[in-house]
């Protein structure tokens, strides 16, 4: 009886004070290398493959009928980006019209926007997929900047332009 | 016979603080680790673009990445690959896998399968092209470039 009385007011303190130390330097471990991976983003789109230009009076006539009444053209809208030897953009053209010559600054790609939502922003616009005709050696970024201007527009039936297809360009489709 | 029962007493120590600890540890680690990011090559350095928004597919989208360097190679987990054999083999298992779900893919319609692009800002457009039209040439046609937000670093 004595022997239980004794076992059961045994007071037992365990020192985890060196455990809670470990633990707490672990802790502090990975919270200084924690490095989270930075948020990326994208530009969504969908890239049929390309096809020689689309003229839009053969498949909808009644769209054709509009867009020559407002004197446009129904096809596929045709951007051409021509590139310096640096692989930088050096003139942007929409429809064979310079949109702007020089490199890709916000002024030129405000140029290059106004230049396509004149486009989209016509009545009956026929327009629904822009076909980009790029320099091969023009870089990523650069290209991403083009596409960019060209992922904001809106078309006629105000969804946002998202079909987009590339073209290299051929040696002397850069002569020109 | 005080010493005996000082002997005879067993160590019960309240563990509830420890496993508590523990426990938040293991949530801790459970929501930073992100095993998706395994498959992105750190070593790219991405085009900046403002408008540029996160990827959110909430799970619902399978995704293909392809990490391109700049000298247009495909790089998967760090080792270059085949651009055409892997978009091929990758292409193949996709249309097996809606086979089996009994969705097959019918000739000429495009894979439900979005393709990833992180390619390093100096990739020239000739060599991005080629895998563009590969994937093209495989029935992909939902494609995502991917940019940063903002400049990163130095």
């Amino acid at each position: 009886m004595r022997r239980r009385l004794s076992r059961s007011n045994a007071d037992v303190e365990l020192n985890l004070a060196s455990m809670l130390d470990m633990a707490f330097q672990l802790l502090a471990f990975f919270i200084l290398t924690f490095r989270p991976s930075p948020i990326e983003g994208q530009l969504s789109l969908h890239l049929p493959p390309a096809v020689p230009m689309t003229n839009v009076a053969a498949e909808r006539p009644d769209v054709a009928e509009a867009a020559e009444a407002s004197g446009t053209t129904a096809k596929t809208l045709e951007v051409s980006v021509f590139a310096d030897a640096t692989g930088e953009v050096s003139s942007v053209q929409v429809e064979l019209r310079a949109a702007f010559q020089g490199p890709a600054d916000a002024a030129n790609l405000h140029k290059l926007d106004q230049r396509l939502h004149e486009a989209f922003a016509l009545e009956g616009s026929p327009f629904e997929q822009v076909v980009i005709r790029v320099a091969p050696n023009l870089r990523y970024e650069e290209l991403m900047k083009v596409i960019d201007v060209c992922t904001r527009q809106k078309m006629a039936d105000g969804q946002m332009l998202r079909k987009i297809s590339f073209v290299e360009m051929s040696g002397t489709d850069q002569a020109k | 016979m005080a010493r005996s029962s000082l002997e005879m007493t067993t160590a019960q120590p309240n563990l509830t603080p420890l496993l508590d600890m523990v426990f938040q540890l293991i949530t801790f680690f459970m929501l930073v680790i992100n095993f998706k990011d395994a498959a992105l090559d750190q070593s790219l350095t991405l085009p900046v673009l403002g408008s540029a928004r996160p990827l959110d597919t909430k799970g619902q989208e399978d995704l293909l990445v392809l990490n391109i360097d700049a000298e247009g190679q495909l790089k998967v987990y760090g080792v270059v690959r085949d651009v055409k054999i892997y978009i091929a083999d990758e292409a193949r298992q996709e249309e097996a896998r809606l086979k089996t779900k009994g969705t097959p893919l019918k000739p000429g319609e495009e894979l439900p399968t979005m393709v990833v692009i992180r390619a390093d800002r100096a990739t020239r457009f000739n060599l991005l092209n080629e895998i563009i039209k590969t994937c093209q040439q495989h029935n992909y046609r939902k494609f995502a470039l991917k940019a940063m937000n903002r400049r990163e670093g130095p």
